[in-house]
Order: structure tokens, then sequence, then C-alpha cells
């Protein structure tokens, strides 16, 4: 405004080339687009081109050389629907998901309430709760490799057990399971919080003085508000769960885990790519793990919108 | 009013304009990383996987290397072994971006496409430097030719041991007058040195470190026992397997006895658990330096020859020149001169464990007398199991990958060892059915191309 209110006060002819001018150099330079242009020029660099590469050689024989590559149509995507392994390791993760995911929602949730609830030391409770989340999944894996000894490790030391936790099939996985909870329970953790604190404290008063009790408030008007949060934290960790990978190698040291029970897709992946030097069919196998894992976000947006329609009608 | 919005802007610009020049600091930093040392004029980029107790010893040499060879600058880097390692030469190479010299172990060269990711040694240019076919271990030295040209220079052989703690052994009367543990010559032998050692040990300690569910030992150790019963995997002609289901079962049922009887607990932390107090453990002879640096009396064999012939298993390093679209000049030579000091020097070298690969070493007085690497070098260096010499095969590779996982489901009693035999002969006639994914053939077709 006070630019115009002075611009009148010029001479009209310096006025009108002086604002052309500018405005020229606004509306080139002072486009949003040349905020969001950084992130779009990594974005395509380092996502949608190699996704595009990907896709390219999964229909090629290429190794790791980039040398005698032919095109072979969809060889590749044949052979691995014959491929015992490619559905072992699918299960693998699927059934790492299934574990992992009610757990953590659980957990986080009840970590929620806790540091929601409690009076003193609030910080602390936020921190311990967290702080796992800030490790590399290196140090996880070690770190429970070496809790899960079977003579010296501290989880059979503090429960009196001799169990072999990473050695048999039957705990293999719960093992990962329990290292991946304690490692990334923070993160849904830390969701849950925020939407905790979101919730209006006049709706608890209102229901204080209608003589809910606790637990009714809990079942009424915590979770109900809680549940947009929910979803988001349940789409989240099948997502990250699916695609589950470095802990499990590096607490069964890049090995299969016990009766191969604890290779997961992507280190299948991994182990035709980058073991095998078959860039081809690993790429293959890595987009159909890629559709599966669009199929859930995009199964997962057709409900929400579902959801609101009928919210709506 | 009026300034803030100008400040702003300012502080914008300022702000891209640092990072920017930021980034150009850094890139400049990077160049100046690679740049030449004071006088030298030759650079030589060095890629090798010594993590293991062998990693300071070849920094030592590379430094001594630098001392005596100002002119030319050593850019190492230490890379972690295994299946990544190899990722990133073959990459490195394929991108023609490779380093001037590298290592690699024997058995993965015939699967790393030799002529394209991987340039032949000039032999005269090597006798240049002192280093003459005549002067090493023939088996080693042919293992490295593929169609006639030289790919991998040895540079030693590292074998499984069985480290065992005299203290232990002394007391459970079972060293020899040399104090050495006299080497089992019968599974029995074997079993009743472990029953009497484990007499000395406290409860919950175990009695052998067998790695018995780690898919790389668990193949190393088979492969030394089926050694021992004189297996096979594959015939001459790369078409059919050869392998003994029947032999494989013994073996088998060897490894899995320590576990049912109670000598090994599985997933101990198999190092550890020896340092602190448990008498034997299988590991690599890289372990040397490790076990060396604790205060503990022990020696160190060959795997024991319960089946009668004495075999172990046996890996090379060597020297390879990955593969550069100008290969030659002042950076090859040096890579030249780095790999000769190296291979030459082996004295220094089989302090980290290994057995060199260069035969005058043994003549060295200083190398006679280190121990435990005397007890142990001569008979697993003529004693030697290795794995197939064929394209999936070799440390850490394909092979390793797709039997090592059965041999430890056998170990740990999921599968019945004659099962599990079974399960490696069909995975070997798999692998042998399976093209190389380097150049599209399967190991038959890649032999009959050689010969043509």
């Amino acid at each position: 405004m006070s630019t115009l209110a002075h611009a009148r006060t010029l001479p009209p002819r310096t006025a009108v080339a002086a604002d052309s001018a500018r405005a020229r150099w606004s509306r080139r330079f002072q486009h949003g687009g040349w905020f969001v242009a950084p992130f779009f020029v990594l974005y395509g660099l380092f996502v949608v081109l190699p996704v595009v590469r990907g896709l390219y050689l999964s229909f090629t024989d290429a190794n790791i050389s980039g040398d005698h590559t032919g095109f072979v149509g969809l060889d590749n995507y044949r052979e691995a629907l014959k491929d015992d392994l490619v559905w072992d390791s699918l299960w693998h993760s699927v059934q790492f998901t299934l574990y992992v995911v009610p757990v953590i929602v659980v957990v986080a949730l009840l970590m929620a309430l806790i540091a929601h609830h409690t009076v003193h030391f609030k910080w602390l409770w936020r921190l311990c709760f967290f702080a796992p989340f800030l490790l590399p999944s290196a140090v996880i894996g070690n770190l429970w490799w070496w809790l899960f000894q079977p003579t010296n490790g501290m989880v059979n030391h503090v429960l009196g057990l001799d169990t072999p936790w990473l050695t048999q099939k039957s705990t293999a996985m719960l093992a990962v399971v329990v290292a991946t909870l304690w490692w990334t329970v923070g993160f849904s953790f830390l969701l849950y919080l925020a939407a905790l604190q979101n919730i209006p404290h006049h709706l608890y008063e209102a229901a204080e003085l209608d003589g809910a009790n606790a637990f009714q408030r809990m079942l009424h008007i915590t979770v109900p508000n809680l549940r947009n949060i929910t979803g988001l934290v349940l789409a989240l960790q099948v997502l990250a769960s699916l695609q589950v990978f470095d802990q499990a190698v590096v607490m069964y040291q890049f090995g299969p885990g016990p009766e191969e029970s604890t290779r997961t897709f992507v280190q299948y992946t991994l182990e035709q790519g980058f073991t095998s030097y078959r860039v081809g069919y690993a790429s293959a196998i890595s987009f159909i793990l890629f559709i599966i894992v669009a199929a859930v976000a995009l199964g997962r947006m057709w409900l929400l919108r579902n959801r609101e329609e009928v919210a709506t009608r | 009013m009026g300034q803030p919005g100008l400040n702003r802007r300012q502080l914008l610009a300022a702000a891209g304009g640092l990072a920017v020049a930021g980034s150009f600091g850094f890139a400049a930093l990077g160049t100046g990383a690679d740049a030449l040392a004071a006088g030298a004029h030759t650079r030589v980029r060095y890629w090798n996987l010594f993590q293991g107790g062998d990693g300071a010893n070849q920094v030592a040499m590379v430094d001594a290397f630098r001392d005596g060879h100002p002119d030319i600058a050593v850019k190492d880097s230490t890379l972690a072994w295994g299946g990544p390692y190899y990722t990133k030469l073959a990459m490195a190479a394929a991108g023609n971006r490779a380093p001037d010299l590298g290592v690699m172990h024997q058995g993965r060269i015939p699967g790393f496409a030799p002529g394209r990711l991987l340039d032949p040694w000039d032999v005269d240019l090597l006798a240049k430097y002192g280093v003459r076919e005549a002067d090493f271990n023939p088996v080693l030295w042919q293992r490295g030719i593929v169609d006639g040209k030289l790919y991998a220079l040895p540079l030693d052989i590292h074998v499984q041991l069985n480290f065992y703690r005299k203290d232990v052994c002394e007391k459970a009367g079972l060293l020899g007058t040399d104090g050495r543990l006299p080497a089992a010559g019968s599974a029995d032998e074997w079993f009743d040195i472990l029953k009497e050692a484990k007499g000395q040990l406290k409860k919950g300690q175990q009695t052998l470190g067998l790695h018995a569910n780690d898919q790389n030992f668990c193949w190393w150790f088979f492969v030394a026992f089926y050694g021992q019963l004189g297996g096979t995997y594959f015939d001459d002609a790369h078409t059919t397997v050869t392998f003994d289901t029947d032999k494989a079962t013994r073996v088998l049922e060897f490894l899995r006895k320590h576990v049912t009887d109670g000598y090994v607990t599985v997933g101990e932390a198999d190092g550890e658990a020896f340092l602190a107090g448990s008498p034997f453990t299988w590991e690599g002879n890289w372990s040397v330096p490790y076990f060396n640096g604790e205060k503990v009396e022990y020696g160190a064999q060959p795997l024991p020859p319960v089946f009668g012939t004495p075999a172990t298993h046996a890996e090379s390093h060597s020297f390879v020149l990955p593969h550069q679209a100008d290969r030659g000049g002042d950076g090859n030579e040096g890579a030249y001169r780095l790999a000769a000091y190296m291979v030459t020097h082996a004295t220094t070298w089989a302090n980290g464990g290994h057995v060199p690969a260069y035969l005058p070493t043994f003549e060295d007085p200083a190398y006679l007398k280190l121990a435990p690497q005397s007890e142990y070098s001569r008979p697993a260096m003529d004693h030697q199991a290795n794995e197939p010499h064929i394209w999936f095969a070799g440390s850490t590779g394909v092979l390793a990958q797709r039997v090592g996982p059965i041999v430890a489901s056998s170990n740990l009693g999921s599968a019945a060892p004659d099962a599990a035999a079974r399960r490696m002969r069909s995975a070997l006639a798999q692998l042998l059915a399976m093209k190389n994914p380097m150049d599209g053939r399967t190991a038959a077709q890649e032999l009959k191309g050689a010969g043509a």
C-alpha cells in the first residue's frame, strides 16, 4: 500500500517504467517455484531418475559391470514369479510387518499416555522414549546381537533363561521385532504425544462434569480423537516394515538367519544385485516390492476417501 | 519499518551465496585431498579389504613403502570386506574410475570378468621390480592365470585353524613334550581331546568355538573336512555335479556332533569366549594379531585331520589391476612397485597371521621365529582344501551364500545331515546351470570358450 501511495506522487512515466522493471524481475525471480526448485532437482536426480532407470533395467539382463546387457522383456519378472526365494523372503517381510506393527501402535500409545499424564520429569520420559530412534541401524543391530547372546547376553541374564534367541527359527524373527520396537517406537510415540496434546481440554472437563470416569473418558474422548493419527501411524509402519532390512541384516551378519528364516525381501534384492551381480533381476524384484508398497499406500488413500465421503453424507 | 524486508532478502542472498561458495569450497577440498604430497610426482590409488588384525600390519607396510619411495604418493583406502567390497570394486572398474591397484581373494577371480573388470599383469614389468614366478608358491601362481595371462598376483594363503589355549590344555594333560597339541588323527581322538578339556571348564563355558551358525565359516569348515575325504564338486568340464552326498553326510554329522555333545554353544561370540578361557576355537589365521594382543598363551594348528588325510580350508589374497581404459604410465608403474614391495616383504605381512606366497620368506630367520605361525604355516600350505575354481565360488561369493546356510541348518539340528547333504547337491546343480551374469554363459560354456 505504501509503495502505491508513494508512486502516485511521482511523475507517471517514470513510475510506470520502474514498476514494469520491478514487476518483470518479480515475475521471473520471486516465483514460488524457485523455492521448491532445489527440492525438485534433488528429487528428480535421486528418486525419479533411479526409479525410471531401475524400471528399464528390470527388462534387461544387466550385470554390475554394465557390459553384455540385452533386452529380455518380461523374463526377469517371469523368473521372479517362479523363484521360491522371492516368495520366502517376501513372506518373511510380511511376517515381520504383521508382528511389529500392532505392537508398535499399542506400545507407542501407552508410552505417549505415560509421558502425557506424568507430572514430574516429563522431559525425561520423552527423552528416554525417543532417544533410541536417533541411533543408526548398524548400532542397533550390533547392540541387540550382544544383548541376545546365549550365555553372556543381558536378555537371558535378566530373564534367567538360556534361550538361543538368534540361532533358532522360532525366536529369530521375534528378536528382530524386539530390537525394532525398541529402536523405532519413539517415532510413533512422538506422533501420539502430539495428537494427545491437541485434544481440547474442555472435552475432558465436560465429560467429567457429566460424570464420566477415567476409563470412559479414555474410550469416548481420547481413542476417537486419536483415530486419524492411528491411521497415519499404521500406514507409515506398514510401509516401513515391508522394507525391513538393515537391523535384521546386521543382527544376522549378512546371513539369512537360522533356517533362512530372516532373509527379508530387500535383503534378497541386495543379494541378487550385489553378490550375484544380477542388476536386471534385482531391479525386477525390487519393482515387485514397489508395486506391493504402492498398493498398500493407494489402498489406504482409497479407504480414507471413502470414510470421508461416508462422514460427509 | 520498510527495512526488515530488505534485510530478509539480504540474509537469504547471503545464505544462498554462502551455500554455493561452501559447496565450491568442499569441491576444492576434495581435490585438495587428492593432491600429491610434496616431492611426489606419481599417485597410486590402492584399495584393500584388510580390516581385521591384518589391517594395522598392512598400514605399517604401506607407510614403510612411502618412506622408501618419496616419489610415489600412495592413496590407500580400506573398505569393508566381503560382498560390499567386491561390489564397489566391480562398479569402479565398470565406471572407469578404478583404483590403480586392488586386493582380491583369488577364488573370486573367475567370476570377476578378468579381461573386462580386471587388467592382466605385465609379467616382464613385474620382473623389473623383482617379482618372478619362480619365487612363488606354484599352485597359487597358476590359480591367478586366466586364458594364459596373470590376473592375480598372489600375496598369501589364509587358512582355517584350530586355536588352542595352552593353559587349559596343559591342565588337562593334552600337550606334548614340545608344548604343542598333537594333531588328532580321528574323530574319536578329537572328541576325546574335547572331553578332557571340558573337564577343566566352569559350567556354561563352551569348549569349542565353531561359528556353527555363520554361513561363511560353516562353508569353510565343510570344505576342509570334505577335502580330507577327497570329495569333489564338479567334473572337469563343469557339466556334471560330482558332489558325494555320503561323504558330505559324514562331514555334516561330524560337525553336528559338536553341538549335540554340548561342546559348542551356538551363537556364542567365539573369539571373545576363547580369550575369556574357552580352550578351543576354529578361526581364520587373521585372528593371530588379535589373540597376540591379549595375554593368552595359545597355539594354532590346521584343522584336525579327523578323516585321515590332512587338509584345511585355504583362500588367498592377491593383488589385481582393476580395469582402467587408459592403464599405463607412472601411476600404473607405481602400482607395480607397491605390489612388488608388498609381496616381497612378506615377513612383515606374515605378522598378521597369513602364510606368505613368496617362498624366500620361508628362509628368513625372522619369519621362522614367528609364533604361532611357525606351527601351522608349512602344514597348512602343503595341505590346502580349496573351493572349486568356478565363477560362483570364492570368499563370500554366491556359493557360500547358497550352501553355507544349509551347513548351518544341519549344525543347528533343523535339518538332518543326510537331508542337508542332498540339499547341498541340488543347490550345486542349480548353480552349475546358472549363467554368469557377467557374460551370460554357464560355467561349462565359459570353460569351452576359454579352450576355443
